[in-house]
C-alpha cells in the first residue's frame, strides 16, 4: 500500500512550483497557469485525506469536486479580464500594465 | 489536418520535440521503476505511483520554467492528466473523470483561447522577471517548511477504498445540495462577469447622452 | 412540515436576493422592448433588498440550521439584516454614479445582490466547505464589480490583481482547510472543535501550518498586513459604489466567519494561534495608519483608513471572549454606519466634481456646508471621537481587549487610533482652512438620493454614538449564539 505522506509530499511540491510560478512570471495567463498548479496540489491534499482518514464521508473528494469547479471558473473570469487589457493596452504581461503600484 | 485547425505553428514541433524529450527522460525512470517491480521491491499501485508522480513534477516544472508560453500551456496539461492518475490511485474515478473533462477539455481549450485571441502565440517567449532569484528563494522555503510539516505529523490512516460513484452523487447533491447551489452561483457570476467585462463597448446612445450631460 | 428533504423556508431571504438578481438581469435585457426608465433597476434592486431584509427578521431567536451545513441563529440573523442594510445604501446612495460610470447596469445590480448572498453565507456557514465557497462566490462577484468601471482605465487593471492576488490566497486558505480537515477528520465546525478538544499533538507542525494558512488566506480578504497589498490598487480602481462595498460588506462578511470559525472549532487550540492574530493585528493597526499619512488620494487615504479598523477588529479575535465577541459586533455595525456615511458623501462629491484627490476637497466648507458637515462627522466618527459612533464602538472593543488581558494591545491601539486623527484631520483642515480652486466657489446641493443616503447615515451616526444600548442588546444577543465563556 501507498502510505499517505506520498500524495502530501507530492501535493507539497506541487505547491511550492506554484508558488514559484506566482512569484516569478510577468504574463497574466503564466500566472494563472501558476495558480492551477497550486489549487491542483490541494485537491490532491483532500482527496488523500478524505481515501485515508475519512472513508466513510470522503467529504474531501465532495470538495475537491467544488475546487475544481471554481478554479475552472476563475481560469475564465481572468480570462476575460486579461482580454480587456489587452485591448486596452496591447499587453498581457502584469508588470507592463502598471497605472497602479504592482 | 494540423495545419487547418487554429493553433500555433510551433505546436507541431513541439509535439515532436516535445515527445521525443519526455520519452528520452521517461525512459530510465520506466526501466528502474519495471527493474524494482520485477525484484519484488514495489508493488504495482506504488510503480503507477512514482510514475505518475515523475509526470506531475516533469509538468510542473515546465509549466513554471519555460519561456515559451504555449509549451508551458502544454506541460500544465500533463501535470493534470497526472493529477487525474493519482485520483484514480487513490480510489476515486468520479473525480479522475471529471478533472479529464474539466481541465483536458474545458481549461485547456480556455487557456488556448487566450493565447490566440492575446496573440501571446505570435510572440509566445517571455523572460520571467528579475525577481527570479527571490522568487526562487522564498518558494525552496515554503516547500521546506511544507515538507517538514507534512513528515512531522503521525497521520492516523486506514487503508484506502475504493469510493463508489453513487456514495458521492447522495454526498454531493444531498448532504451538499446548498454548496452546489452557491457554486453554480458562482458560475453564473463568472459567466456574467467574463462576458461584461470582455465585451466591447459600442456606447448605447442613452449612455451617451448621460455622457454628455456629465461634461 | 412537508415531506421534502429539508426545510427550506429557512433560505427565504437568499431565494428573495437571487430572484431579484434574475429579474434584474432579465429586465436589462428586456429595457428597450418594456421602455423602462433609468430608475427602474436600482428601484427593482432597492425593493428586494428591503424585502429580503425584512424577510431576515422572522427568523430573530431561531436556533435551526439548514442540511447541517448552514446554522440560521441571531448571529446569522445579525449579518442578514446588516448586509442588506448595506446593499440598500449602496444601491440608494449609488445609482447616479451607476448610470454615469459603469458600462452594464443590469449586470452590476446582480452582481451586488448575488455578492451580499455569498456574504451572507460566509456569516451563516457552519462547516468549510460551505464557508469556502461562499467566499468565492462574494471575491467573485467583486473581482468583476471591480473591473466594470466605464471611463476609469485603471479599472481592469485592479481587477486584473485582485483576481491573481485573490487565486493565490485562495489557494493558500484551502490548503490550510485541507490540513484542518486532516487532521480533525471532518469539515464540520462542531466535529473539529470535538476532535481538537481531545488533544492535536500528534499532529504537531502540521496543524500549525495549516493555522498559518488559513489565517493567511482569510487576512488577505480582510487586506490584514501584509496580506494587503490588493486593497489600495482595488479600492482606488474600482467604481466608487464598489469601493463603498468593498469596505463594508466585504470586510464584515469576513470577520464573520473568522468569528465563527475561531470562537468555534478552532478556539481548542488557541495557545497556537493566539500570537499569530495578535502580531497581525499590531502589523495592521500600525501599518495601516502609518501609510494612510502619506496618501494624497481620497480612495487609498479610505482604504488605508478601513486596513488599520480591520487590525482592531482583529484585536478582538486575538483576545476572544463572550465580551469580545459581542464587542466586535458592535463596533463592525458602527463601522459600516460611519464608513459609509463618509463614502456616500464622497459619492455625492464625485457626481457633482468628478474628482476624487484630496486637494479637490479644498473649501468645501464654503461651496457646500452641508456636506463637509457630514464629511466631517464621519471622519471624526472614524477616529473616535466623543458622541460619534466611533468613539462608543471602539471603546468597548478597547475595554474588552485591555480585560481580556491584553492591555498592550489595547495600548498600541489607542496609540494608532491617535495617529489616525492626524490624516483624518488633514481632510478637515482642507475643507474648513483652504479656500475653494478658482471658478468653482459657487455653491451647490446635493440630489434627493444624496441627502437622504447621507442625512440617515449622519443621523445614525449620532444616535449610535448617543444612545447605543439598542444596538449593544441586539448584538448581545447574536454573540450568545457563539456559546463563548
Amino acid at each position: 500500500m501507498i502510505p499517505l505522506e506520498n500524495f502530501l509530499l507530492l501535493s507539497a511540491v506541487l505547491f511550492a512550483f506554484g508558488f514559484y510560478g506566482v512569484l516569478a512570471r510577468r504574463s497574466a495567463i503564466q500566472i494563472l497557469m501558476a495558480v492551477e498548479l497550486m489549487l491542483a496540489a490541494v485537491s490532491i491534499n483532500l482527496v488523500a485525506f478524505a481515501a485515508y482518514t475519512d472513508a466513510d464521508r470522503f467529504t474531501g473528494i465532495v470538495f475537491a469536486v467544488f475546487v475544481i469547479t471554481v478554479a475552472a471558473a476563475e481560469v475564465g473570469l481572468a480570462l476575460g479580464i486579461v482580454l480587456r487589457i489587452y485591448r486596452e493596452r496591447a499587453t498581457a504581461n502584469v508588470d507592463e500594465a502598471s497605472t497602479l503600484k504592482w | 489536418m494540423l495545419n487547418r485547425l487554429p493553433i500555433p505553428a510551433q505546436f507541431d514541433r513541439i509535439i515532436v520535440v516535445g515527445a521525443t524529450i519526455a520519452v528520452l527522460g521517461a525512459l530510465p525512470i520506466a526501466a528502474v521503476l519495471i527493474a524494482l517491480l520485477l525484484l519484488d521491491e514495489l508493488t504495482a499501485p506504488e510503480v503507477v505511483f512514482w510514475a505518475v508522480a515523475a509526470l506531475i513534477v516533469a509538468g510542473a516544472l515546465g509549466t513554471v520554467l519555460l519561456p515559451n508560453i504555449v509549451h508551458a500551456a502544454v506541460s500544465l496539461v500533463a501535470t493534470l492528466l497526472g493529477v487525474a492518475g493519482i485520483y484514480l490511485l487513490l480510489g476515486s474515478e468520479f473525480l479522475a473523470l471529471v478533472q479529464l473533462l474539466v481541465y483536458g477539455g474545458g481549461v485547456t481549450i480556455l487557456l488556448l483561447f487566450g493565447l490566440m485571441l492575446t496573440r501571446a502565440a505570435d510572440d509566445p517567449v517571455i523572460a520571467d522577471g528579475a525577481q527570479k532569484p527571490f522568487a526562487f528563494g522564498v518558494a525552496a522555503l515554503i516547500g521546506g517548511i511544507f515538507v517538514a510539516a507534512v513528515l512531522d505529523a503521525n497521520w492516523s490512516q486506514t487503508d484506502a477504498a475504493a469510493i463508489g460513484i453513487r456514495d458521492i452523487g447522495q454526498r454531493l447533491f444531498r448532504d451538499y445540495g446548498v454548496p452546489f447551489e452557491i457554486a453554480s452561483l458562482v458560475l453564473l457570476v463568472a459567466l456574467i462577469g467574463a462576458i461584461a467585462i470582455a465585451r466591447s463597448d459600442q456606447p448605447e446612445p442613452e449612455a451617451a447622452e448621460a455622457e454628455e450631460v456629465t461634461t | 412540515m412537508s415531506d421534502l428533504n429539508f426545510d427550506y423556508a429557512l433560505l427565504i431571504p437568499e431565494f428573495i436576493l437571487v430572484g431579484t438578481a434574475i429579474l434584474i438581469i432579465m429586465a436589462d435585457l428586456f429595457r428597450k422592448e418594456l421602455g423602462l426608465g433609468r430608475l427602474v433597476l436600482p428601484a427593482i434592486a432597492a425593493l428586494g433588498t428591503i424585502a429580503a431584509g425584512a424577510a431576515s427578521l422572522a427568523y430573530i431567536d431561531d436556533v435551526d440550521d439548514f442540511a447541517n451545513v448552514i446554522a440560521i441563529d441571531n448571529y446569522t440573523t445579525f449579518f442578514r439584516v446588516l448586509f442588506t442594510v448595506v446593499l440598500l445604501v449602496v444601491v440608494v446612495s449609488g445609482y447616479e454614479y451607476v448610470e454615469r460610470n459603469i458600462r452594464h447596469t443590469g449586470e452590476f445590480y446582480a452582481l451586488l445582490l448575488l455578492s451580499t448572498v455569498g456574504a451572507i453565507y460566509m456569516a451563516g456557514a457552519r462547516e468549510l466547505l460551505t464557508a469556502y465557497i461562499s467566499i468565492e462566490l462574494l471575491s467573485f462577484s467583486l473581482y468583476v464589480a471591480v473591473s466594470l468601471a466605464k471611463t476609469n482605465p485603471r479599472s481592469a487593471e485592479a481587477g486584473l490583481k485582485y483576481v491573481l492576488l485573490g487565486g493565490v490566497a485562495s489557494a493558500m486558505l484551502l490548503y490550510g482547510m485541507s490540513l484542518i480537515y486532516g487532521t480533525a477528520g471532518s469539515t464540520q465546525y462542531s466535529e473539529i472543535a470535538a476532535a481538537f478538544s481531545g488533544g492535536t499533538s500528534e499532529y504537531g507542525f502540521a496543524l500549525l501550518l495549516g493555522l498559518v494558512l488559513l489565517i493567511a488566506g482569510l487576512g488577505f480578504k480582510a487586506s490584514a498586513v501584509p496580506f494587503h497589498m490588493w486593497t489600495p490598487d482595488a479600492y482606488e480602481g474600482a467604481p466608487l459604489p464598489i469601493t463603498a462595498y468593498l469596505s463594508a460588506t466585504s470586510k464584515a462578511a469576513t470577520f464573520a466567519l473568522l468569528l465563527r470559525i475561531f470562537a468555534g472549532p478552532l478556539l481548542p487550540v488557541i495557545d497556537q494561534w493566539q500570537w499569530m492574530m495578535a502580531t497581525i493585528a499590531v502589523m495592521t493597526m500600525v501599518g495601516g495608519n502609518l501609510i494612510a499619512l502619506q496618501q494624497t488620494n481620497i480612495k487609498r487615504l479610505l482604504a488605508y483608513s478601513s486596513i488599520g479598523q480591520v487590525g482592531y477588529m482583529l484585536m478582538a479575535i486575538t483576545t476572544i471572549s463572550d465580551a469580545s465577541a459581542s464587542a466586535l459586533l458592535v463596533h463592525v455595525a458602527g463601522y459600516l454606519i460611519t464608513n459609509l456615511a463618509v463614502f456616500s458623501a464622497v459619492i455625492a462629491f464625485h457626481n457633482r466634481t468628478g474628482k476624487e484627490e484630496l486637494d479637490d476637497f479644498a473649501g468645501l466648507a464654503e461651496t457646500n456646508p452641508y456636506l463637509a458637515m457630514v464629511l466631517t462627522a464621519g471622519m471624526f466618527s472614524l477616529a473616535g471621537m466623543p458622541l460619534l459612533a466611533g468613539f462608543v464602538t471602539k471603546f468597548i472593543l478597547f475595554q474588552a481587549a485591555a480585560s481580556g488581558g491584553y492591555l498592550w494591545l489595547a495600548t498600541v491601539a489607542v496609540i494608532a487610533s491617535t495617529i489616525s486623527l492626524y490624516y483624518y484631520l488633514q481632510v478637515i483642515r482642507r475643507m474648513y482652512l483652504l479656500e475653494p480652486a478658482r471658478g468653482e466657489s459657487g455653491r451647490w446641493r446635493l440630489s434627493p438620493a444624496g441627502y437622504i443616503a447621507t442625512g440617515t447615515l449622519t443621523a445614525g451616526v449620532f444616535l449610535v454614538g448617543i444612545y447605543a444600548g439598542p444596538l449593544f442588546t441586539v448584538a448581545d444577543r447574536a454573540a450568545r449564539v457563539l456559546a463563548l465563556s
